[in-house]
C-alpha cells in the first residue's frame, strides 16, 4: 500500500491545502465550486476539469485516493456515488498530473465489496480495478492516536493506504441521514474506518457518538478535497433507504467543512444546526457563508430542498420545508 | 504501494470443474503461497496476518489435508492461532488490539479441527464466547430502549442479545451466526443450563432479526418502516447456525438465497451461496461452473484470502467442516 506517510510530505514539501486543525480566525478563506450538472451521461471529466484548475491543487506527480460512498449493493444507483462520478475524478486527477490515482473504500454495511463494486458497474466506468481499487476494510493498519478526543476514542486503526497517500479527496453523494441529519464529505469518512478490525457495521462509531466520531476521525485523517455528487442525491430516510432526489449539482472544495456547510444550504438546511457540522467549524475548516469563497453557481439558484425526517425538522431553513411522511411507506 | 495479488492458477477452472484438481491447483496454492513467514495470512496476499483470515484458511487446508504440504502449512496456521490467542482466552481482530473481538469464533471453529492438541485452548475460547456479552444485553440499555419505544424507529425485540462486532457494541448477526456455530460444535461440559439459555435467546435473536422477505443482511431487518435488502454473506452463516435449532422458521430465508443466486457474481458470496444450498439439501450443480468463471475473470478486483478459503470449502464434498462431530468421534 502507499508508503508516503507524514514525515515523508514534510520532506517532499507538500503542504497539505490547510492544516487539519486550527481555529476559524487563523484559516485563510475556503474556496467552493458549485456546478451545475443534471445528468450521469454528461461530460463530468471535463467539467471536473475545468472546474478544478481553478483550485491550482498540488497534485502533480503525487498519488492521489479517491473515497467515493459505497455503502452497500445498489443495482439501482440510488445510494453509493455514481460511478461516473468516480471515474471522472479519477481522469480528472490523472489529467491535473497525479502520478497515481486509487479508488478506496471500505463499505459499511456489506463486507463483500467485490459484490458491491459488480452492483455499480464501476469497472464499466473506470476499467480494470485490480490496480487501482484498495478495499480499505482489509488493508494493512497502523495505529493512531487522535488529537481532537472528541468521542471516547484514545485512538483508532485506519489503513495505511489513507495515512500514505499525498491527496485525499473525499466523494461523497448528496445525502439525508437518518441519524446525523446530513451525510456528505465529513460523515463519508467513517468508510475509512476499517471493518477488518471493527466488523461490519463499524458499530462502535455509533456507540462512541456519530457525531463525535465524525470529528475524530477527520480530525486524524482530513480530506484535502472533496467533490459532491448532487446530481441525484437522497432524500428522507437516508443514507440507505430514503429516495431520489435530483439535485443537477456537483459541490467542490478544499475545506470538508465548508464544502459540507454549502451542501446542506443547497439541501435547504442550516449547517450551524447540524450538530457534527457546527462542532467542525470550531475546529476542521469553516460554516460561516462570509468565509466561503464561492465560485460558479450560487446557492440560491441551486436550492432544492430535501424532505428530512421528522426528527430533523429543526434544521430547515424554511420552516414550510418538506417533511418526509414515514407514514406514505 | 497498492499490491495485486495474483490470480490464482485457472488452469483447472478452463477445462470445467474437477475438483479432484481445480481446489489443489487453485485454492490451496494460492493459499500456500499467500501464508506468511509467520504461519498467519493476511486479508490479501502480502498484508500482516490476521486472525479471521487464517481461522478460514486452517479450516480449508485441513478439510483437504490429504494434498501435498497441506498439513504442514495447517499446522503453521495453527500455531499462529495458539500465538495470537488474548490471555483471556479470547483473539483480536488484528494485532495490537487487547481485546478479544468476533475473530473469537471463527479462531474456535479452525481449532476444532485440531481439538486434540488444542482443547485446553478452546475451552478457554468457548468459555469467553459464552461469559462474554453485547451491550444490548445489559439491563440498563433494556431500560433505555423502553423508555425511548414510542419513538422507536425498528420492530427488533430489544429482549434478545447475541454476540457483537467489538466489545461494547450491540448483537449483529454474523458474530452472533459464528458464536452459535461453533457453540454447538464444543465440548458437551461447556454447555451448561445458562449456555443452553444463551444459545437459544441468540437463536431467537437470528430469527427476529430476519428480513421480512426471508435472508439476512448485517443485522437491520426493518428501518423506518422500510425492509432492509437481505445479503449472502449474513444470511449463509444464519442458516448455517439456525440449520440444527429445531425450527424451520429460516426456511423462507433458504428460498430466497436459491432465488437469488443468479443474481451473485462475486467470488465470496457465489461460495458461500453454495455453501448455504449444499449444507441445507438444495444443491446447485450450476454454482460449480460460476465458481469457475470467477477465477477465469481476469480482473478479480477484490481478491482476498477468505474469498479463496471459502471457495476450497465450498468445493469439499466431505464438509467435515459443517459437522456437528468430527470424523472418529462419538459425540
Amino acid at each position: 500500500m502507499a508508503e508516503i506517510n507524514d514525515a515523508r510530505r514534510d520532506q517532499l514539501n507538500m503542504p497539505r491545502i490547510a492544516p487539519a486543525l486550527s481555529p476559524p480566525f487563523s484559516r485563510p478563506p475556503s474556496r467552493i465550486a458549485i456546478r451545475r450538472v443534471n445528468r450521469y451521461e454528461a461530460d463530468l471529466s471535463a467539467l471536473l476539469f475545468e472546474t478544478l484548475r481553478e483550485f491550482d491543487l498540488p497534485v502533480r506527480d503525487k498519488t492521489v485516493l479517491l473515497k467515493p460512498n459505497l455503502v452497500g449493493l445498489d443495482p439501482l444507483g440510488m445510494m453509493n456515488t455514481h460511478p461516473a462520478v468516480i471515474a471522472a475524478a479519477r481522469e480528472t486527477f490523472l489529467r491535473m498530473g497525479a502520478s497515481e490515482v486509487l479508488i478506496g473504500d471500505g463499505p459499511a454495511m456489506d463486507r463483500d465489496t467485490q459484490a458491491v463494486l459488480e452492483s455499480i458497474r464501476l469497472r464499466e466506468y473506470a476499467g480494470p480495478l485490480s490496480r487501482i481499487f484498495v478495499d480499505l476494510n482489509i488493508d494493512a493498519v497502523e495505529r493512531v492516536e487522535l488529537k481532537t478526543r472528541a468521542s471516547r476514542f484514545k485512538e483508532l486503526y485506519f489503513p495505511k493506504t489513507v495515512r500514505g497517500v499525498d491527496f485525499l479527496v473525499s466523494l461523497p453523494k448528496l445525502k439525508t441521514h437518518h441519524w446525523a441529519g446530513v451525510t456528505l464529505s465529513l460523515k463519508n469518512m467513517f468508510g475509512v474506518v476499517p471493518g477488518g478490525c471493527y466488523g461490519w457495521p463499524k458499530n462502535i462509531l455509533h456507540w462512541a457518538g456519530i457525531d463525535r466520531a465524525i470529528l475524530d476521525i477527520n480530525a486524524a485523517v482530513r480530506p484535502d478535497f472533496a467533490i459532491v455528487d448532487g446530481i441525484i442525491g437522497m432524500e428522507g430516510n437516508g443514507p440507505i433507504q430514503g429516495q431520489p432526489k435530483p439535485c443537477g449539482v456537483m459541490v467542490c472544495g478544499d475545506d470538508p467543512v465548508a464544502v459540507d456547510a454549502t451542501c446542506s444550504r443547497v439541501m435547504g438546511l442550516l449547517p450551524e444546526k447540524i450538530k457534527y457540522l457546527a462542532q467542525a467549524g470550531t475546529l476542521l475548516g469553516h460554516i460561516q457563508e462570509e468565509k466561503i469563497r464561492q465560485l460558479g453557481e450560487s446557492i440560491e439558484s441551486t436550492c432544492t430542498p430535501f424532505a428530512v425526517l421528522e426528527a430533523f425538522c429543526h434544521l430547515r431553513r424554511n420552516a414550510s420545508g418538506p417533511v418526509w411522511n414515514l407514514n406514505c411507506l | 504501494m497498492h499490491s495485486t495479488p495474483a490470480a490464482p492458477d485457472q488452469s483447472a477452472a478452463a477445462n470445467g470443474i474437477d475438483v479432484a484438481s481445480f481446489v489443489p491447483k487453485t485454492c490451496l496454492a494460492y493459499l500456500r503461497d499467500a501464508q506468511n513467514d509467520d504461519g498467519g495470512w493476511g486479508f490479501t496476499q502480502g498484508l500482516e496476518s490476521r486472525v479471521e483470515p487464517t481461522a478460514w484458511c486452517v479450516l480449508a487446508l485441513h478439510e483437504f489435508s490429504e494434498g501435498p504440504g497441506v498439513n504442514e502449512a495447517a499446522a503453521r496456521g495453527f500455531g499462529y492461532l495458539e500465538r495470537t490467542q488474548l490471555p483471556d482466552g479470547s483473539w483480536p481482530a488484528t494485532p495490537g488490539q487487547e481485546q478479544g473481538s468476533w475473530t473469537t469464533a471463527p479462531a474456535c471453529w479452525a481449532l476444532l479441527a485440531h481439538r486434540e492438541q488444542a482443547h485446553e485452548r478452546l475451552d478457554r475460547g468457548l468459555n469467553w464466547l459464552l461469559q462474554t456479552t453485547p451491550a444490548d444485553a445489559s439491563r440498563w440499555w433494556r431500560f433505555v430502549r423502553r423508555l425511548a419505544a414510542r419513538r422507536s424507529v425498528s420492530s427488533q425485540s430489544d429482549q434478545l442479545y447475541g454476540w457483537s462486532w467489538t466489545q461494547g457494541t450491540a448483537s449483529w448477526v454474523e458474530p452472533t451466526a459464528y458464536a452459535l456455530i461453533v457453540l454447538c460444535r464444543g465440548p458437551e461440559k461447556l454447555l451448561s443450563n445458562d449456555a443452553r439459555k444463551r444459545i437459544s435467546i441468540a437463536q431467537k435473536l437470528l430469527l427476529d432479526r430476519m428480513c421480512p422477505g426471508g435472508g439476512w443482511n448485517c443485522g437491520n431487518p426493518m428501518v423506518y418502516g422500510v425492509a432492509g435488502e437481505p445479503q449472502v454473506v449474513p444470511t449463509v452463516w444464519a442458516l448455517l447456525a439456525l440449520r440444527n435449532s429445531g425450527t424451520n422458521e429460516y426456511r423462507k430465508s433458504l428460498d430466497w438465497l436459491e432465488a437469488n443466486r443468479g443474481n451473485v457474481q462475486s467470488l465470496a458470496s457465489l461460495a458461500l451461496t453454495k455453501i448455504g444450498l449444499d449444507a441445507l439439501g438444495r444443491s446447485d450443480p450450476n454454482l460449480d461452473n460460476s465458481l469457475a468463471a470467477s477465477f477465469r475473470d481476469k480482473d478479480i478486483s477484490v481478491v482476498n484470502v477468505p474469498a479463496i478459503a471459502w471457495t476450497a470449502l465450498a468445493m469439499s464434498s466431505k464438509r467435515n467442516w459443517l459437522k456437528l462431530t468430527m470424523p472418529g468421534e462419538t459425540s
